[in-house]
C-alpha cells in the first residue's frame, strides 16, 4: 500500500517445469505358500521400513448375532501373546525387534500390519506368523480388552466426529446390515464377548487358504519365498472358500438429524450417502469431480467456507469404499465433513447446499480439471514414496477384489477425463435433495435455524 | 549378531552454503524417487510472542499462504498443488516451517514461490486476509482443543510448567483473546521482525542437481536484503527440577478421570536428554513399557498409560504422562502406582532387555522420520536452526545408542520424582454440572505445533 512496504528484491519471471521423470504404480508380483496363502511383494530401493499387510477373510457380517465386535477383539487379541509367549514377552519380543504389530477388524476383513526394519525381518515375520498361527488368545487377556473396548466406548460418545459417524450409519443403513452399526460393537454386545467366542470365532474364519500377504520395501538380499516359507508357510489350515458379500441396502433420502451436545462450541458436519462399489466405472471420474468440490482448501466448499467466510478449519469431501465386489454389487460412502463455528452451522450449510446447486447448474471449469488432475496424478510418486502407502493400497486393492493394476490404470484415466465427466459424476454423487445432513452440536442454540434452511425433516436425537 | 542394526546409521550425505544475505541452504541428494522436498523453517515460534499477542506467531504462518507480490491470494496452494506437490506449515514453541514436496521437475517453481513471499509479503498482506484467517484460526482452536474432551490440556499443563511471564508458558495455538486483539500493524512488524533470509534455513533434499539448486536458490533468494531486526527471545533458563509439585484439579465434562503430568526434563540436544528419552520409552512407550503392564495389564485401573517426551532446546524438555482411567479407578490408585514404578525404576535402572528394546523403538522412529525426502528435509533444518549444524542429524541415532544403563538411571533419580512434576487431575462433571468453565486457553494436543 505504501512504498514503506515496497519490496527490495529482484523478481523473476515464474519459472517453468523441467521435465518429467517417468513414474508408474509398482506393480506387484504375485505367489503363494505351500498352505495356500497368497502374497504379493513389491522390491523397493532404499525402504528399510518393511512393510508386511495381512488380510484374513473374515468379515463383520460374519459375527454371531449379539456378538458385534468380537472380530475387533479378535483382532486386538492377536497382539496378546502366543504358544510359546506370554502377552507381555509377546509386546517385548517385536519391540526388541524394533517392530510394530497392529490390528484392527472393518467390513470386509481383519487387517494386520507389521512394520519392521528390513534387518529384522525374519524375526518380525516369525511373530507375526505365531501370532496368527498360534494366537494365546488368554482369557484374563480378553477379559481386560473387553473392559478396555468398554471405556473406549464412553471416549468415543465424547467425540464430536466418532459420534457424527456412528449416527450418519445408524441413519443410513438398513438396522439388519452390519454396515449400520459399529465396527467394534456397543456397550451391550461387547459385555457378553468372552474367550470362549472369541477363540470359536478364530477357528471359524481364520485359516491361511483365505489369507493374502502384502510385503513392501528394500527386499535387498533378501531370499523373500524361503523367509515367508519359513515362516507363514508354517501355519496349517482347512480349505474353505472365499466370502462373499451381501449387498448394501440403506435409505438417504434426505434429512437432518441434530445429535445433541450441549454447550459445543462448533458443530461436527457429516453430511453423506450412499455411493457406487469402486469396481463402478464412474470410480475415476468421480475421485477428480469430488476433489474439485472438496480435496483442499483451494477447492470449491473451501474457498467459500473457510477462504472467504471463515467458519471452519477446513470441509473435505470424500468416497470410502464400504463393501466391494467384483461384481459391482458393493457400495462407498460419499461425504463432506468439517466442524464450524455454532453460530455459522446454518449458514455454512446454506452455502454448502448453494454450492452443490451451482456444480449442478454450471459444471466444472476446465481450469479446476487440470489443477485437480495436476495435483492428482502429479503427488502420485510422494504419495507412494514409503513401503507403508504402496502396502497399504495393494492391500485395499486385494480387499476390493479388484485387479493388482487397478491404481495404476486409474492414474491413466484420470490423465485423459474430460471436465464433463468430472462434473457429471461429482453432480451424480452429491445430489442435494438426497444426503442425510448428521449435526454433532448444541441442538437448543442450532435447531431452529436449520429447520428453516428446507434441507431435510429435523430431528433431534440425545 | 543378536539383534543386527538396520543400515540407518550410515548416514546421509549433506552439504551446505550460505549467501550474501545470510540465508544458509543445506542439501542432500537422493535419486531413488523422483521428488525433492523444499524446506523453510524460520528460528521464530511462540516463545517469541509477547504478553497480549499469543498465537500471532502461528496466525501470521497462515497468512504466509495469502499471498505475496507475484502470487495471487491462495496462488501458493493453487500453483504447487497443480504441479503435483504438497505443503504445509506448521508452528511450535521455537520455530515455524514451511515445506513442499515437488516432483523432482517442479522444484524451481517451490523456491520462487518461497522467496517470493520471503521477499515481498507485505505487499499483499491487507486487512481481509487477516480478519479471514483470524476467523481460520479461531476455528482450528475450537476444532483441535475447545470442543474435544481433554483438548485443553496441553494449554493447561505447559502453562503450570512454565512460570508466568516464562517465554514457554503459553503454546503457540494463542488465546481467543489474544487472536481477536492482533491487528494488521501487529502482523506487518511481526514479518519486519523476524521473516528475513538471516533468520532462516533452507533444506533440499531427493532427487535434486546440486550445483542447479544452489544457483537457483542464488537466484530468487540471492537479492532479498537480509537485516538484523531481530529481538531474541527471552531466556527460557529454569533450575534443572522444579522442587515441589505443582498439582491443578480440573472440573471437565470429560468422559473419565485422567491424570496427565509434566515432568522437567533436561534440554534438547543434550546427551541426559537422549538418556531421559529412553528412561520414558522404557517406562511408558509401547505393550511391554513398565506403566503399560502395571497400569492396563495388571491393575488394569486404566484404558491407556504413556510417557512422551516434548524436546525443547530453548527450555527444559517435558516429559508427558498421560493416564486415563479405566472404569471405577481412583486417581489415587493411578498416583500410587505411578510413584511406586518411578522410585522403582530410579533404585534400580532399567534392565539390559529393556534397554535394548528401547534403543531399537528409537531406532525405527528414527527410520520412520528419515524415510521420505520431507522428513530429512526437516530434521536437517532443526539440527541447523536450533543447534547450528545440519551435520549433527547422522551423529543422533548413534548417540543415543551410546546411552549406558546408568545414564537412564541417573536421569530418572534426578528427574522422574514427584517433586519436579505439575499434575492436572481430570475429575469429569455431570452434565447439569455447567459452571467453571476455562475458556482462554489451548494447545497442540500433538506436540507438533499448528498446521495450516
Amino acid at each position: 500500500m505504501s512504498t514503506d512496504h515496497a519490496p527490495a528484491m529482484t523478481f523473476h519471471p515464474q519459472p517453468r517445469p523441467g521435465t518429467p521423470s517417468p513414474w508408474a504404480f509398482p506393480a506387484p508380483e504375485r505367489a503363494s505358500l505351500g498352505n495356500g496363502i497368497t502374497v504379493l511383494h513389491c522390491h523397493r530401493p532404499g525402504q528399510q521400513l518393511v512393510a508386511v499387510e495381512v488380510l484374513l477373510d473374515v468379515p463383520l457380517a460374519a459375527e454371531p448375532e449379539g456378538l458385534d465386535g468380537v472380530a475387533a477383539i479378535l483382532a486386538r487379541a492377536l497382539n496378546e501373546g502366543t504358544d510359546t509367549l506370554s502377552a507381555e514377552e509377546f509386546a517385548a519380543e517385536l519391540e526388541r525387534a524394533g517392530a510394530t504389530l497392529d490390528a484392527h477388524a472393518d467390513h470386509p476383513c481383519i487387517r494386520v500390519s507389521l512394520e519392521v526394519p528390513a534387518s529384522r525381518l525374519q524375526r518380525g515375520l516369525s511373530l507375526l506368523a505365531d501370532a496368527l498361527r498360534a494366537p494365546a488368545l488368554p482369557e484374563d487377556e480378553i477379559e481386560r480388552l473387553v473392559a478396555n473396548r468398554l471405556d473406549e466406548i464412553v471416549h468415543e460418545q465424547a467425540n464430536p466426529a466418532r459420534r457424527a459417524a456412528k449416527a450418519l450409519y445408524a441413519e443410513l443403513f438398513d438396522a439388519a446390515d452390519r454396515l449400520s452399526r459399529p465396527r467394534s460393537g456397543t456397550a451391550d454386545t461387547v459385555k457378553s464377548i468372552d474367550r470362549a467366542a472369541v477363540k470359536a470365532f478364530y477357528d471359524a474364519h481364520v485359516r491361511p487358504a483365505t489369507s493374502t500377504v502384502v510385503v513392501v520395501g528394500d527386499l535387498t538380499g533378501t531370499d523373500l519365498p524361503a523367509l515367508l516359507e519359513s515362516t507363514l508357510g508354517t501355519w496349517t489350515g482347512s480349505a474353505a472358500e472365499a466370502s462373499v458379500h451381501a449387498p448394501v441396502t440403506g435409505d438417504d433420502h434426505g434429512r437432518v438429524v441434530i445429535v445433541d451436545r450441549p454447550g459445543s462450541v462448533q458443530t461436527q458436519l457429516l453430511i453423506g450417502r450412499i455411493g457406487p462399489d469402486r469396481h463402478d466405472p464412474v470410480w475415476a471420474a468421480q475421485i477428480l469431480g469430488t476433489y474439485c468440490l472438496g480435496g483442499t482448501l483451494t477447492s470449491r466448499l473451501d474457498r467459500v467456507l473457510r477462504e472467504e467466510k471463515g467458519y471452519t478449519y477446513g470441509v473435505r469431501s470424500f468416497a470410502q469404499p464400504l463393501r466391494s465386489a467384483a461384481d459391482g454389487s458393493g457400495r462407498s460412502l460419499l461425504a463432506i465433513s468439517g466442524s464450524v463455528d455454532t453460530a455459522s452451522t446454518a449458514p455454512a450449510l446454506e452455502d454448502t447446499w448453494k454450492i452443490l446447486r451451482l456444480l449442478a447448474a454450471e459444471g466444472l471449469t476446465d481450469a479446476e480439471r487440470d489443477e485437480a488432475v495436476q495435483f492428482l496424478v502429479g503427488v502420485a510418486p510422494l504419495k507412494y514414496e514409503t513401503a507403508g502407502s504402496v502396502a497399504g493400497t495393494l492391500a485395499d486393492q486385494v480387499e476390493q477384489h479388484l485387479a493388482d493394476d487397478y491404481q495404476a490404470e486409474v492414474y491413466r484415466q484420470l490423465a485423459e477425463l474430460p471436465t464433463a465427466a468430472a462434473t457429471e459424476a461429482v453432480v451424480a454423487a452429491f445430489p442435494p435433495d438426497r444426503l442425510v445432513t448428521v449435526l454433532v452440536g448444541d441442538a437448543a442454540a442450532i435447531a431452529e435455524d436449520v429447520r428453516a434452511l428446507g434441507i431435510g425433516e429435523v430431528t433431534v436425537v440425545s | 549378531m543378536a539383534n543386527p542394526a538396520p543400515a540407518s546409521s550410515r548416514g546421509i550425505a549433506i552439504t551446505e552454503h550460505r549467501l550474501a544475505n545470510g540465508l544458509r541452504v543445506v542439501l542432500s541428494e537422493d535419486h531413488l524417487t523422483p521428488v525433492a522436498a523444499v524446506c523453510l523453517w524460520y528460528d521464530v515460534g511462540s516463545r517469541h510472542e509477547v504478553k497480549g499477542r499469543t498465537g500471532l506467531a502461528h496466525l501470521f504462518e497462515h497468512l504466509m499462504f495469502q499471498g505475496s507480490a507475484n502470487v495471487s491470494n491462495n496462488g501458493h496452494f493453487e500453483l504447487v498443488q497443480g504441479a503435483g506437490g504438497s505443503l504445509n506449515g506448521t508452528t511450535s514453541f521455537e520455530r515455524t516451517n514451511y515445506f513442499e514436496t515437488m516432483p523432482a521437475h517442479q522444484l524451481e517453481l517451490a523456491l520462487w514461490l518461497e522467496a517470493d513471499r520471503m521477499g515481498s509479503l507485505l505487499v499483499a498482506l491487507d486487512e481481509t486476509s487477516m480478519e479471514n484467517q483470524r476467523d481460520v484460526v479461531k476455528n482450528e482452536r475450537r476444532q483441535r482443543y475447545d470442543n474435544v474432551p481433554y483438548g485443553t490440556a496441553f494449554e493447561k499443563l505447559t502453562a503450570l510448567s512454565f512460570p508466568d511471564g516464562h517465554p514457554y508458558h503459553h503454546t503457540p495455538i494463542g488465546s481467543m483473546a489474544d487472536l481477536d486483539a492482533a491487528t494488521l500493524e501487529d502482523a506487518r512488524a511481526f514479518f519486519r521482525t523476524y521473516y528475513a533470509p538471516n533468520n532462516a534455513v533452507l533444506s533440499v533434499v531427493g532427487d535434486i542437481d546440486p550445483e542447479q539448486t544452489v544457483a537457483w536458490v542464488e537466484k530468487y533468494f540471492g537479492s532479498i536484503p537480509g537485516h538484523d531486526g531481530k529481538q531474541p527471545p527471552r531466556s527460557g533458563e529454569l533450575p534443572a527440577t522444579i522442587g515441589r509439585e505443582l498439582r491443578e484439579p480440573v472440573h471437565e465434562d470429560v468422559p473419565s478421570r485422567a491424570l496427565m503430568a509434566a515432568y522437567r526434563l533436561p534440554h534438547d540436544g543434550t546427551r541426559e536428554a537422549d538418556a531421559a528419552d529412553l528412561a520414558l520409552t522404557i517406562l511408558g512407550s509401547g505393550e511391554s513399557s513398565r506403566l503399560y503392564n502395571r497400569l492396563v495389564r495388571r491393575d488394569r485401573t486404566a484404558v491407556a498409560a504413556g510417557f512422551g517426551l516434548l524436546r525443547l532446546a530453548g527450555a527444559p524438555s517435558l516429559g508427558w504422562l498421560d493416564v486415563k482411567t479405566s472404569g471405577d479407578a481412583t486417581i489415587a490408585q493411578i498416583d500410587a502406582a505411578v510413584d511406586e514404578e518411578l522410585a522403582r525404576f530410579a533404585a534400580e535402572g532399567p534392565t539390559a532387555a529393556e534397554l535394548e528394546r528401547a534403543q531399537a523403538q528409537i531406532e525405527r522412529e528414527w527410520l520412520d522420520r528419515l524415510t521420505t525426502v520431507a522428513g530429512r528435509a526437516d530434521e536437517l533444518c532443526r539440527y541447523a536452526v536450533l543447534f547450528g549444524d545440519p551435520k549433527l542429524l547422522n551423529d543422533a541415532l548413534p548417540k543415543v545408542l551410546d546411552v549406558t544403563a546408568e545414564e537412564v538411571q541417573a536421569v530418572a533419580q534426578a528427574r522422574l520424582h514427584p517433586d519436579n512434576r505439575a499434575v492436572l487431575v481430570y475429575e469429569p462433571t455431570t452434565a447439569d454440572d455447567t459452571d467453571d468453565t476455562d475458556d482462554d486457553t489451548a494447545t497442540d494436543a500433538s506436540q507438533e505445533g499448528a498446521a495450516v
